[in-house]
């Protein structure tokens, strides 16, 4: 059973990761840097529950606004390029901010063993969940708990003024700026929503592995990241938990038997999705 | 430390040369199809690995013949992805076109290894002698090698492009599509033909890497497609003389910031540097040029 509770922590994970870069996506923009704030979001919450022994739920908050500083840090420079050149500078700061966590050393002792970010070796011992007795059924829940609560506040995003704004900058930004949409601060605000969204699921992450390294941020996080919302589609956030349970649960775990030959078979199934609804597998016309 | 400082450069350029192919091949297919191939590299790493396949059963083959090998499988796989990624997202998204590409990039690393499940597999050397020796300075023969490539590459391309039909329609099809489309040049075609151009001409390149190397990884085709996408971004998208120079400018300022700062630094310099110049947007990178 602790398999299955374990399988639906990972896509509770993944749709905050998938939901970080829909947010960014509906104002038309591609951002390669959401593994970045996950990375930020993992690290300052681990360091705070670990070596500070915070409560986890304040080391969340910490860690999601972390993501948000960095979000809006990244959202002002980067934001004056678009398309492909937003794609490489925001991959570049991943890139960057993946390096930095390579290179990064805070270790304290703890008893008789040391604790913290250690280089390449990464981030043993966030032992927050097992040191104070929750199950893999209690974590799952607090993990859903946020998927639910981030997936309510995107669907009332999605029925407010603020959404519609969101999607008209996607549309066209000409057509939005001429009626009077500031474009800076709609870019900006939704980088931000979504840089603290990526960091509440790295915090997330963080807790339930409990062992975090650089490799776990790379440009492959941060190309699955934005291709949840795109194969899901622009049009609910729903689209996004679909394409994840769509990939990690589907394609990920129910073809785990294929051994060596699934990726084969995932690369070919992404492509069909692609190729039969550009729009995403849940889009229906003039809905 | 002024010698240092020689040595570094030459380094730099030489990597650089080896660069420039690779870039030169993703900034011809992002020039005329404004689409973003992440499966560039790994096209061409598979093309690579066929060669390696190619060399452990039959120890005979030349590099000439292994050299072909590689450059006809980069050609397939490219044409593989072109089928699937660009052209039915022709018209359609940018976006789609980039997340079928990722997937196909897992796809043909997933080929590689089922193809040699090692890690690590050995590939003919291109030279085994010692390097040469110029006033005090140290310059590999394999260095050598990739220079006069890059820049047989550069007069080829420049030949298709400029002084053939193929090439007309290229440029027609860049500078005004429709127009281009009503005079009798159909699009899925020349596309179709840039795309194996570009994957031969990254077939070339990734084949002197590889044997300069002496060994390839399945991770040579995320390497190419970041060094491809670095080197084009520096030079401005869409140009291919501005790939050539950013190819230049990333060798060089890898080498030095090595040298320097060690080698885990020198991605975190390449990346800030990449970083700093889009966030201020010169206007060289903001006005893509195709050519």
């Amino acid at each position: 059973m602790d398999f299955y509770f374990g399988l639906i922590q990972l896509i509770g994970v993944h749709t905050l990761l998938g939901l970080s870069a829909y947010i960014v996506l509906l104002t038309g923009q591609v951002s390669l840097a959401q593994a970045a704030f996950y990375a930020i979001g993992a690290y300052v919450s681990g360091m705070l529950t670990v070596l500070a022994e915070w409560h986890i739920v304040p080391a969340l908050a910490v860690g999601g606004l972390a993501g948000a500083a960095a979000a809006c840090a990244v959202g002002f420079p980067a934001l004056r390029v678009k398309g492909l050149m937003l794609v490489i500078a925001t991959l570049a700061f991943g890139e960057g901010v993946r390096i930095f966590f390579f290179n990064f050393d805070y270790q304290i002792a703890k008893g008789d063993i040391k604790v913290g970010p250690l280089g390449g070796e990464g981030f043993r011992q966030i032992r927050f969940f097992p040191e104070n007795g929750w199950t893999t059924f209690d974590v799952m829940l607090f993990i859903w708990l946020f998927v639910v609560l981030v997936m309510a506040l995107l669907w009332w995003f999605d029925r407010s003024r603020y959404g519609a704004v969101l999607r008209a900058v996607g549309e066209d930004e000409v057509a939005a700026q001429s009626v009077g949409v500031n474009l800076t601060a709609v870019k900006v605000s939704a980088m931000t929503v979504g840089g603290a969204i990526a960091g509440i699921a790295g915090c997330l992450y963080a807790h339930y592995t409990t062992h975090i390294e650089h490799a776990s941020f790379n440009v492959l996080v941060a190309t699955f990241a934005i291709a949840y919302p795109i194969v899901g589609g622009l049009q609910s956030v729903f689209g996004t938990l679909a394409a994840v349970v769509f990939v990690q649960g589907f394609l990920v775990e129910g073809l785990r038997e294929l051994g060596d030959w699934r990726n084969l078979l995932f690369g070919a199934l992404i492509v069909l999705a692609m190729n039969l609804r550009p729009q995403g597998l849940f889009w229906r016309r003039g809905a | 430390m002024l010698a240092d400082l020689l040595q570094n450069t030459l380094d730099g350029l030489a990597a650089g040369a080896s660069y420039a192919p690779v870039a030169l091949g993703f900034a011809l297919i992002f020039g005329v199809l404004r689409r973003a191939n992440l499966s560039y590299g790994p096209a061409i790493m598979l093309g690579c690995y066929a060669a390696a396949l190619a060399h452990g059963r039959f120890p005979g083959l030349g590099l000439g013949a292994l050299a072909a090998i590689a450059l006809l499988a980069a050609v397939l796989a490219g044409a593989y992805v072109e089928r699937l990624c660009f052209a039915p997202h022709r018209r359609g998204s940018a976006v789609a076109a980039m997340v079928a590409s990722f997937a196909l990039w897992m796809q043909l690393e997933e080929i590689a290894t089922l193809m040699l499940p090692r890690h690590v597999v050995a590939f003919p050397a291109l030279y085994e002698g010692e390097p040469l020796a110029i006033a005090g300075l140290v310059l590999r023969v394999e260095a050598l090698a990739a220079i006069a490539t890059a820049a047989a590459v550069c007069a080829l391309l420049a030949a298709i492009l400029y002084r053939s039909r193929f090439g007309l329609a290229v440029r027609a099809l860049v500078a005004a599509p429709l127009a281009a489309e009503l005079s009798g040049i159909r699009p899925a075609r020349v596309f179709f033909l840039v795309f194996a151009l570009a994957s031969a001409i990254g077939g070339t390149a990734g084949f002197l890497v590889a044997a300069t190397d002496a060994q390839i990884t399945p991770m040579m085709g995320l390497w190419l497609t970041f060094k491809g996408l670095l080197a084009t971004m520096l030079g401005g998208l869409g140009s291919l003389p501005g790939a050539v120079a950013g190819a230049l400018v990333l060798g060089l300022v890898e080498a030095h910031a090595q040298w320097f700062l060690g080698p885990q630094l020198r991605d975190f310099v390449v990346y800030l540097l990449l970083f700093s110049l889009l966030a201020a947007a010169p206007r060289w990178m903001r006005t893509p040029s195709p050519s």
